[in-house]
């Protein structure tokens, strides 16, 4: 076990940190709307110019192919250089759509939209959950029916982020009459400018609209954009699980560390302070978020489920932290602020992308072996 | 390589080995026999001169094959004398030795039995002292033999590389204490049946088993940090051992709550095993002693 950085990582390291601190936007990101989308597009370009977007893709694909212990140092010195969040309209492209293109689509499909994701040309959202169908997501309900060369797509679909912003859709709907569960069900590429679709926004608790519903009737989509084999669409979403340990995501956990130290420049806490005994907890804790991320980058073989142990530290860290602010701040945590703001934006964490509850659930079964929840 | 936390072929080497021997000669059951820990199977394993080099008798590997090998002696719930034996060990070659810690006007020694010197944890760091006089004393929950014993006079003081790698080897036994008492509960969560099921399928069961794992998770990480960091001379490893010192008991006793609650009845009992880490843990973080992270500059810090 080594965590001794070569003359090359420090020389990475620098070229990473130099560029950064020149090239990170000055001003902060507006929340919502068409100029958060230029906001994120305007940096992921600039990051593409300066050979940075893409990094854990295959050179293949136009990305940086980073190793893990490269895309760990770059996203250390990101979050020291306080530059954009990792978790705005362009996540889901990087993360999660193009790495699927990449493990599942055509060339053609992979011709034109991973180009397209890299320079910032192109947002996506996923269509996942429905409102029948969040944590169970097998039970979904929105169909497809094949028509010639064309899905005819109808249903709804529901907190989708950036979807009121997005130019394509990751969509997971049920393409074979009479399936259940996780059978009969097919990821398809949706072009969001298609007929029948409308995007309802929904404003969230800390008064930003980020997600929508989303509403198909009888949207025409050609079989062309299924991605994998048509009703295979659950291996399909399931195949980012494999790139997990190596998205964006691990920014937003190293991101914590900063905010803890940001936290304990404002609380300026007197030693021997209750506040202090909490901040020293706090920054425990971030350190030991920030070892998991980094073990679960640099251990091998994968330990598939060790995803989920990290996941749930974080997001219960992060609403830790976030309560912390509030309390630190009194009074002036009753406006709308940095800290005050992304408080309530933290309640999230516990819900979107699998609930504590389901992480929990997942850790005690897969990862120590108790049995089974009952299945639906 | 130059970045890779994936335990080497060595390691898993030595791990299993010492599965064998702990399995053999310290299965947690004889704690419940009574039976009074002996460190010659220790000694013979070469556990005590891991990390010494082969030049100077040892085995010739380094802190980070310590920890791991202190990880399983927490899960046996081995006696704090073989934390004690190794941490003096780098002190002084010679006495069998004792942990204690400053209590008082006076000195706890923890399970002393036979041991010539006592290593013990004030409010200044650890000292190295002679075992003087010893009256014994009723322990918290008849955890342990313990007595008190007048400060002793010759003492030495640890150096501050002593002092890390004590903190390291307690820590990395409290995260051993907090696996063995997961895997207790899961154990018999499985087993253990209630309204037809295994206790382990209700997810009020299941939830808490789940928190366990998370917190081995959140200190063996640390443990792996920390153990790199002090080996290889780090700029962050304060940092690192300080995180790990502040997490680590806090894990262990959380764990040992939990692993009695799940035990029901049988856990409040002294016959189920359950109870038993959580006095180790007790002692095991007063031996620790407190962390200082906030004297340290965090390895993130802003631009
Ligand atoms: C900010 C945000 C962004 C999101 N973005 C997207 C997106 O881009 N695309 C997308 O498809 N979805 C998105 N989601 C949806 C998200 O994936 C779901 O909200 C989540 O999976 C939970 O589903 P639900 O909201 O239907 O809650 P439910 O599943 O109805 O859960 C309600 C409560 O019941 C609990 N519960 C449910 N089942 C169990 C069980 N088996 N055991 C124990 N407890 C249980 C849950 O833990 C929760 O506390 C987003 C959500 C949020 C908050």
């Amino acid at each position: 076990m080594e965590l001794t950085p070569t003359s090359e990582d420090e020389a990475f390291r620098r070229a990473a940190r130099d560029w950064l601190l020149a090239n990170r936007p000055a001003g902060p990101a507006p929340r919502e709307g068409r100029a958060s989308r230029d906001y994120a597009t305007d940096w992921l370009a600039r990051c593409h110019a300066g050979g940075w977007s893409g990094l854990a893709w295959p050179s293949d694909y136009g990305g940086q192919g980073l190793s893990p212990e490269r895309l760990i140092l770059w996203y250390e010195e990101y979050v020291r250089a306080r530059a954009p969040s990792a978790l705005d309209c362009t996540f889901v492209a990087l993360n999660h759509a193009g790495p699927t293109v990449i493990a599942r689509g055509t060339e053609a499909q992979k011709a034109f939209h991973l180009p397209r994701i890299l320079e910032g040309r192109s947002i996506w959202c996923q269509g996942f959950s429905e409102p029948g169908a969040g944590s169970d997501l097998a039970s979904l309900r929105t169909t497809g029916r094949v028509e010639g060369d064309v899905l005819v797509v109808n249903g709804q679909k529901i907190w989708s982020s950036y979807a009121d912003i997005a130019d394509y859709q990751e969509l997971l709907i049920r393409t074979e009459p009479g399936s259940s569960r996780h059978k009969g069900l097919s990821w398809v590429i949706c072009d969001m400018t298609l007929p029948g679709i409308t995007v309802r926004p929904i404003e969230n608790m800390a008064g930003v609209t980020h997600f929508a519903e989303v509403f198909y009737d009888d949207v025409r989509i050609p079989l062309d954009n299924v991605v994998g084999d048509l009703h295979d669409g659950w291996s399909v979403a399931m195949t980012t699980l494999a790139f997990e340990r190596r998205t964006a995501a691990l920014a937003l956990q190293l991101e914590l560390s900063v905010k803890v130290e940001d936290l304990i420049a404002l609380a300026d806490a007197p030693a021997g302070s209750a506040t202090a005994a909490r901040l020293a907890d706090l920054r425990a804790e971030a350190a030991a978020i920030r070892a998991m991320t980094w073990r679960t980058a640099l251990r091998e073989p994968a330990t598939p489920f060790d995803g989920s142990l990290v996941r749930l530290s974080f997001a219960e860290l992060a609403q830790k932290v976030h309560r912390a602010a509030m309390d630190i701040l009194g009074p002036a945590g009753l406006t709308d602020g940095h800290w005050s703001h992304d408080y309530l934006e933290s309640y999230s964490e516990t819900i979107a992308g699998g609930t504590a509850e389901i992480q929990r659930n997942i850790i005690a079964e897969r990862v120590l072996g108790l049995p089974r929840e009952p299945r639906a | 390589m130059s970045f890779d936390l994936t335990p080497g072929e060595d390691l898993r080497q030595i791990l299993d080995a010492a599965e064998t021997m702990l399995g053999t000669h310290y299965p947690v059951a004889r704690l419940g026999e009574g039976q009074v820990d002996d460190l010659a199977p220790l000694e013979d394993f070469g556990a005590f001169a891991l990390a010494v080099a082969e030049d100077d008798g040892g085995a010739g590997f380094t802190l980070v094959e310590e920890a791991q090998l202190h990880v399983a002696l927490g899960r046996h719930l081995v006696t704090p004398r073989a934390l004690a034996t190794a941490v003096a060990r780098r002190l002084d070659a010679g006495a069998t030795v004792c942990a204690g810690v400053a209590e008082g006007e006076g000195w706890l020694a923890l399970d002393p039995d036979g041991a010539e010197a006592i290593l013990v944890r004030d409010g200044g760091g650890l000292v190295l002292a002679a075992l003087g006089d010893t009256t014994p004393v009723e322990a918290l929950g008849h955890a342990m033999p313990m007595a008190r014993v007048a400060p002793g006079a010759d003492n030495r003081r640890a150096d501050a590389a002593t002092e890390a790698v004590a903190r390291l080897l307690t820590s990395a036994q409290l995260l051993g204490v907090a696996t063995g008492a997961c895997d207790l509960a899961v154990e018999y969560a499985r087993t253990r049946e209630q309204f037809g099921r295994p206790i382990g399928s209700f997810q009020a069961i299941k939830h808490q088993a789940a928190d366990m794992a998370i917190g081995i998770e959140q200190v063996s990480a640390l443990v792996d940090m920390a153990a790199i960091a002090l080996r290889d001379g780090h700029e962050d490893a304060g940092f690192q051992l300080s995180a790990l010192a502040r997490l680590a008991p806090r894990v262990a006793l959380a764990n040992a709550r939990t692993g009695i609650q799940i035990h029901g009845g049988i856990g409040f009992s002294a016959e189920a095993d359950a109870h038993l880490y959580l006095k180790q843990a007790h002692v095991l973080r007063q031996f620790l002693g407190a962390d200082d992270i906030m004297s340290h500059s965090a390895p993130l810090t802003p631009y």
